[in-house]
């Protein structure tokens, strides 16, 4: 009986790559239905049960994003994006996203290249590339030492061109971590929040945002969060409004 | 009208044929429904006359203190078997509504009837006028058995024999107004008291009247705050109809129906309405100002568990329908996709679900036209959208399943109307005769499939799963992994070093491995002897001996002429047969260099000679 019951219990609470599979083909079927909230739930689904990445977390997003969901839209793509980089599908639903939202921040500039570049990379595929460089580049440069003549030279050619490639991935996989360790960025999912002067109810209220804006945030404060708007603009609003990226 | 003794008549009529029955007594008597009433007031005056022959003739009470409003009479046939034999029972009733003229005691005289030739007389009643309105019992309905048994009780049928004959038309209404107002007003009433918000309750508004209506101007309608309105009927002439209003006979003309549509739950009041209505004619006309009585409906808010996307507007009983003109279409030719909803409910005020369809089709925005056609007082009807369709790219194309969740009032239930999704498929256009080679110019631009960009992309076909990430830089063999190779290769840096350092302060090791490099080339050498060209050989040669020389004399000995070198050789102990040799090997190694050419046998001799020399331990 108590086999019986963990039984159940496991087979609640963990799936087989092939039933991820499965959920992950129907929730497919569900947002071709134009069942987006079907869709959604069997993507969540997914993800509470440890079933991630990037392409679970762009189908998420775009099934949101036909729902209407703005916050939870531009919240999954960013994620998306965040495991990804840059990618050509995931740009173009978050621009549609953005289109939707109701807040229009005037006078933002573009992101500095260094967050721009943190962003584009696959920090994933940067690091293993890292990785698997410096060590060749290392393990040529010990084997010349053996070798003699024109094979040493060889050796040590590759090496060091081993050498740069790592240096090179390795500077951006820097960038990455120093970018994620520094910024903190949040996206509205709350169809409305407030902005105040200062972390308490009383504060007086200086703008409104609305869902799907992607913002920085700077320090927490209670059940605050200070907020910078890409315009510069900074507010108190409640972080329960608010989920990080 | 119902008539009970009609349905047992063939059985009386048998028995009367089989028997010759006797008529029964002669009952005779009257009374009223109360002793006590207002001079607004009025009462009814009820006479029985029972057993009297069919020809009997009765004369009513007739007073100037009393006016008698309406008359009706009915009749009840009976056949009884008793000890004396069968009996034949004839019983006439008259039921007369009055009111009265004056203030105080009045005496309602007797009523007289004469049959078989005898005179019958009732009592007199003595009736007791208020000014204005008194409480009283219902009007209209004759109050039995206080005054005088009640002839018809314990007859084999149903209680109230009388009563069913005047139900159907007459009805009771509290009027409040003074004896002139009783004779013309206006009422606005309500088939329905308590709705559910969004149902329909139908007021409906006559003008009641006891005189001739000849016109009715400057009617002001009610105030409907809480509703919306349609109307139902508003007839242009003035039509009455009989009615009877507390037993008095009234026409009744409608002047307006509207079905009113609650927008929200609560208490809802419909103020009085108004109007200016003439009575008579030409040179007796008189113009009257009227004003209704006031409503209120009770507005239910609709049961919980309402279906997600149901609006508040869809209460009724509805059908969905979705239909689209041509099922196939050529490229750029319009088609035209209707979306109808049918039933009875509040039809202008509900809203239907929007047709959508593939990217590939532009769908423009509709016209609606709405269909009423309301059906014993309920407002019903079709509302139609049609939605012009132009397809942009060619394919099978279908439209989205629609769906319209509503309340139906009657069963209480949410339910849910659907149209099934519908398809159309565009075809390329006909190109149509068009001249080869000529100038098409001036032809209309033929419609092209057009694959517009933008839209959300598609979904991900294909997933690759990941847990939770955490940065590479985190994982556990990112540190090792960094460090690691850097510190081998440092490593063997390292080694080398030391190694080299200690190579270094070992001497005797130097001079072993150089004598083991002296030997190599020796035997590098000795292999060259059959294959290699003399240069090269003597050249190994001599790399060999003056390896071997320099780790045995502890000096380079590069540079060093032939007559230097004998001295070091002598000083070093070398024996004199092999100092010789040691020259004579130089020399044919200089020879062979700077003069080639020499044979095999010379070669022979010149490696024996140094594995003489390499061989011997001097020193």
């Amino acid at each position: 009986m108590i086999h019986l019951f963990w039984l159940s219990l496991l087979s609640q609470s963990y799936y087989t790559p092939l039933e991820a599979q499965e959920i992950f083909r129907r929730a497919g079927e569900a947002y071709y239905r134009e069942d987006y909230t079907g869709a959604k739930q069997e993507y969540l689904k997914l993800l509470s049960h440890g079933y991630g990445g990037s392409d679970v977390l762009y189908n998420l997003g775009t099934a949101c994003l036909n729902q209407g969901e703005l916050g939870d839209a531009v919240l999954y793509l960013e994620r998306a994006r965040r495991d990804e980089g840059n990618s050509p599908d995931i740009e173009a639903n978050l621009a549609i996203a953005k289109s939707r939202q109701l807040d229009q921040v005037m006078g933002s500039s573009e992101d500095p290249f260094i967050e721009r570049l943190a962003n584009a990379v696959r920090q994933r595929a940067i690091g293993i590339a890292f990785v698997v460089a410096w060590g060749l580049a290392f393990l040529t440069l010990s084997l010349s030492r053996f070798l003699s003549g024109g094979r040493r030279l060889m050796a040590r050619t590759i090496a060091v061109a081993l050498l740069l490639f790592a240096v090179a991935n390795g500077s951006l996989l820097m960038i990455r971590a120093y970018v994620r360790r520094t910024y903190t960025d949040g996206v509205v999912t709350a169809k409305a929040l407030q902005a105040r002067e200062f972390p308490q109810d009383a504060g007086r209220v200086s703008f409104e945002i609305h869902s799907g804006l992607k913002v920085r945030v700077l320090e927490s404060s209670g059940k605050y969060l200070r907020l910078r708007l890409p315009n510069g603009l900074e507010g108190w609003t409640q972080a329960e409004g608010i989920s990080i990226i | 009208m119902k008539r009970t003794g009609n349905q047992l008549a063939p059985a009386f009529a048998l028995c009367f044929f089989a028997a010759t029955p006797a008529l029964a007594d002669v009952e005779f008597y009257q009374s009223v429904d109360r002793d006590q009433v207002g001079l607004e007031d009025s009462f009814h005056l009820t006479i029985v006359a029972s057993g009297a022959a069919e020809d009997a003739q009765i004369q009513f009470p007739s007073s100037s203190d009393f006016e008698v409003l309406s008359r009706s009479q009915s009749t009840q046939m009976s056949y009884q078997l008793g000890g004396s034999g069968a009996s034949f029972n004839r019983t006439q009733k008259f039921v007369l509504v009055m009111r009265a003229k004056k203030v105080g005691t009045l005496i309602l005289p007797s009523a007289v009837m004469t049959t078989s030739g005898k005179t019958y007389r009732t009592e007199p009643l003595k009736v007791s006028v208020k000014p204005g309105r008194l409480p009283g019992p219902i009007a209209g309905r004759p109050k039995r058995g206080v005054q005088v048994p009640d002839p018809f009780r314990g007859f084999p049928f149903p209680d109230e024999p009388f009563g069913s004959d005047e139900s159907d038309q007459e009805e009771s209404i509290p009027f409040r107004g003074t004896r002139e107002e009783a004779d013309v007003f206006l009422r606005a009433s309500v088939d329905k008291q308590e709705v559910y918000a969004g149902d329909q309750v139908t007021l409906s508004l006559h003008i009641l009247s006891r005189v001739d209506v000849s016109g009715v101007d400057s009617v002001t309608l009610p105030k409907l705050d809480g509703f919306w309105s349609e109307d139902i009927e508003s007839p242009t002439q003035l039509s009455g109809e009989q009615k009877l209003i507390n037993g008095v006979p009234y026409r009744a003309f409608l002047l307006k129906r509207l079905a009113l549509f609650p927008v929200k739950p609560g208490t809802l009041k419909i103020s009085s309405a108004e109007a200016d209505i003439t009575t008579g004619f030409i040179f007796t006309g008189r113009r009257v100002h009227r004003v209704s009585n006031e409503l209120t409906v009770q507005a239910k808010p609709l049961p919980p568990g309402a279906p997600s996307g149901f609006s508040n507007s869809s209460v009724g009983k509805w059908r969905l329908s979705a239909e689209v003109s041509q099922a196939q279409v050529e490229l750029g030719q319009p088609v035209t996709v209707k979306v109808s909803i049918e039933g009875r409910g509040n039809l202008k005020n509900i809203a239907l679900p929007s047709l959508r369809g593939p990217a590939g089709l532009r769908i423009y925005d509709p016209t609606t036209t709405d269909k009423l056609s309301p059906a014993h007082g309920r407002i019903a009807g079709k509302r139609t959208q049609e939605y012009l369709v132009m397809a942009q790219q060619t394919g099978l194309f279908t439209f989205s399943a629609l769906s319209l969740q509503y309340f139906d009032p009657q069963t209480e239930v949410y339910e849910e109307a659907t149209a099934e999704p519908v398809s159309v498929a565009v075809v390329p256009a006909k190109g149509g005769a068009i001249a080869v080679g000529g100038d098409r110019s001036h032809l209309p631009s033929e419609p092209k499939n057009v694959l517009p960009a933008g839209g959300a992309r598609p979904l991900r076909y294909r997933a690759s799963f990941q847990g939770e990430q955490e940065p590479i830089w985190r994982a556990a063999f990112f540190l090792p992994s960094l460090l690691g190779p850097p510190a081998v290769w440092l490593g063997l840096i390292l080694f080398g070093l030391v190694r080299s350092r200690f190579n270094q302060q070992d001497e005797g090791s130097v001079r072993r491995r150089r004598t083991r490099a002296a030997h190599r080339r020796l035997a590098r050498a000795d292999a060259l002897k059959a294959s290699g060209t003399a240069e090269a050989f003597y050249a190994e040669v001599e790399k060999a001996l003056r390896e071997f020389l320099e780790v045995r004399l502890g000096v380079p000995i590069i540079g060093l002429t032939r007559t230097v070198l004998a001295e070091r050789l002598d000083q070093a102990g070398v024996p004199e047969e092999q100092r010789v040799r040691i020259l004579q090997v130089l020399d044919a190694c200089d020879q062979a260099r700077f003069a080639p050419g020499g044979n095999g046998g010379q070669r022979d001799w010149v490696l024996a000679q140094v594995q003489i020399v390499m061989m011997d331990r001097w020193k």
